[in-house]
């Protein structure tokens, strides 16, 4: 399977665009602050003014480099998503893995914890610590992130439960590999195609909530991001601004959500078409 | 059957106190999170106003309002729907929260019976006719449709329909005092619906196809489903009796799951269009800092979540007696 794992993504459409705005959408956060050709925070342009060739989307109606303020606000958008994504996917597997292989009253705390923030709407304890708390972003990925693991954790279980009835885990056993020696030797490796389609998920869901959040002014005001972008461009739908402040971010937002969706798909359809109710279902 | 019996009840009961788990760790969370607050009601009304207090003047406010009720009170006032005063409208808050309420169901509800109906129809057909050019466009465009969020299609909406071809109202609910006969009222509803609903149900549809179809062509393949076409029944009735029942489940389970990230949409989406809902309720009390608002807000629509996917699990059970044997 893995001979032909790259052949096989190459094929598929929805991986080489996906892969194609991925490298583009990499490019802009990495390089983000050098490409601008201002500070995002320098009010000192005439407010409200239409694209010039030195501001390439005009300039909103704080006197910012509009152009300069999207380079920065992908940059926040996707780094969110990642780090979101990384500590859920870190979280789901060490407790899915656990879970699996330990078993007995582990297992029933672990999975009852999982069920029980399952049920709970992220958005809504997101929307509390936000609006009371004014946390930094960083606290909120985390927050989310200990929000969305349980997905992810049913799915290592479930994969776990099967494959610790395999003869090389059986053989690993006797041999007298301890626990950590054959989670760490057998189990981790072998399940590392769930670890992609979850972690495309979950940073998914985590750039949308932060989209979501920031244009619902939960995030700080000075905090340069998509969903902000959109929510102030809106305030001056009536003027004639809609080409050059309200469609650059929603087209960013739009493009970047599509990226991680496409990834998720063709890896979800490519790396393992079992995988996918295991992921996608609910097993309470 | 006996065996049934026997397992189902503990297994009930288990889902109700997993439920009943998370909700009292959402009621607690929003008990205590505010306790922990830095600044108050009473800097965030009175420093920008005309109004100057003096010390003693501020100190009675500030003592009204961050009074402490205690845990057991607090339950006991939540539950009598005694939510306290909205610090921004003052009015109670349960009278904003149900005021807002029904928009926010018709239009969430409206939402999902359509784009569950309409998802599901065009699954069962697009896996029905799978390898066909009709099919492969359409798996093709609901891929892309499912990249975009309410976000963007709320905004490209509002702009192309209410802004600049003027069909279609930008905000509100309804008509402000029109004095209509009920049959113009309810087109007028409708009529300001027609955007926000778009929006969601844009943004439902694409994942409730998809997730049809490719549950339906795995269904398809299966051997009942030769000899249903072996007995010569109508095809029509092989797709919705025999295959569309198994590939419903899955559309039933998703919902459950996602509604918990699907309500984060309709906040947007509410808040784009203007629509007078809880989303727009709760972006309001954000701006003016009204604590007792989004309190309440948060936590009824989580309880409302919760109760919805619990139901949901109920009913699943009911569709699917699978389950009650399952590990």
């Amino acid at each position: 399977m893995h001979v032909n794992l790259k052949n096989e993504l190459l094929q598929d459409h929805w991986f080489v665009v996906g892969f194609g705005l991925a490298v583009l959408f990499a490019t802009v956060t990495l390089l983000g602050p050098p490409l601008a050709p201002f500070d995002p925070w320098d009010m000192s342009f005439a407010p409200i003014s239409p694209p010039t060739a030195q501001h390439l989307l005009g300039v909103n109606d704080g006197g910012q480099d509009i152009f300069s303020e999207l380079l920065y606000a992908v940059r926040n958008t996707v780094a969110f998503g990642l780090v979101s994504g990384l500590v859920a996917l870190t979280l789901g597997v060490i407790i899915g893995l656990i879970s699996g292989w330990f078993g007995g009253y582990i297992d029933t705390v672990l999975m009852r914890l999982a069920d029980v923030l399952l049920a709970i709407p992220a958005i809504m304890i997101l929307i509390l610590t936000a609006a009371l708390l004014r946390p930094s972003p960083v606290v909120l990925a985390l927050i989310l992130a200990g929000l969305m693991w349980p997905t992810i954790s049913k799915a290592i279980r479930a994969q776990t439960l099967s494959l610790r009835e395999g003869l090389h885990i059986r053989a690993a056993e006797q041999i007298g590999g301890g626990n950590w020696y054959i989670i760490r030797r057998h189990l981790m490796p072998e399940m590392f195609p769930l670890y992609l389609i979850g972690f495309a998920a979950k940073a998914r869901m985590a750039m949308f909530m932060e989209a979501s959040l920031a244009f619902l002014g939960l995030f700080d005001p000075s905090r340069k991001s998509l969903g902000m972008m959109i929510s102030y461009a809106l305030k001056y739908y009536y003027m004639d601004i809609w080409w050059n402040w309200l469609l650059p971010p929603i087209g960013c937002l739009s493009l970047l959500i599509m990226t991680v969706t496409f990834l998720a798909i063709s890896l979800e359809k490519v790396l393992d078409p079992r995988l996918k109710e295991t992921l996608g279902e609910r097993t309470a | 059957m006996i065996d049934h019996a026997t397992h189902s009840v503990p297994r009930r009961l288990g889902l109700i106190i997993t439920f009943g788990l998370a909700a009292l760790a959402m009621i607690y969370l929003s008990y205590s999170l505010p306790r922990l607050l830095p600044g108050d009601f009473v800097t965030a009304m009175y420093s920008s106003s005309h109004v100057t207090l003096t010390a003693e003047q501020e100190a009675e406010l500030r003592a009204y309002y961050t009074e402490e009720p205690g845990f057991g009170r607090y339950l006991l006032k939540l539950a009598s729907l005694d939510w306290g005063y909205s610090y921004a409208f003052l009015t109670p808050v349960s009278a904003l929260f149900f005021g807002a309420l029904p928009w926010t169901l018709l239009l969430l509800g409206t939402a999902h019976v359509i784009s569950m109906l309409v998802g599901f129809v065009t699954g069962v057909e697009a896996a029905w006719r799978r390898d066909s050019h009709l099919e492969k466009s359409m798996v093709g465009g609901m891929t892309v449709l499912e990249g975009v969020p309410e976000i963007s299609t709320g905004v490209i909406l509002l702009v192309v329909f209410a802004l600049h071809l003027g069909w279609f109202p930008a905000a509100g609910a309804e008509t402000a005092y029109a004095e209509v006969s009920l049959l113009a009222r309810l087109a007028d509803v409708g009529h300001h619906l027609a955007l926000p609903l778009a929006t969601l149900v844009l943004a439902y549809f694409p994942g409730n196809f998809l997730l049809t179809r490719n549950s339906m062509v795995m269904v398809i393949k299966q051997s009942y489903i030769t000899t249903a076409r072996a007995k010569g029944l109508p095809a029509r009735r092989i797709r919705y009796a025999h295959a569309a029942r198994n590939a419903l489940l899955p559309l039933v389970t998703r919902f459950g799951l996602r509604l918990a990230f699907m309500i984060t949409g309709a906040l947007v989406v509410e808040r784009i269009h203007s629509y007078p809902g809880l989303g727009t309720l709760l972006y309001n009390a954000i701006q003016a800092r009204d604590l007792p608002v989004i309190q309440a807000v948060v936590l009824a629509s989580s309880l409302m979540v919760l109760t919805i996917i619990l139901g949901l699990e109920m009913i699943y059970r009911i569709i699917d007696p699978r389950i009650e044997h399952a590990r």
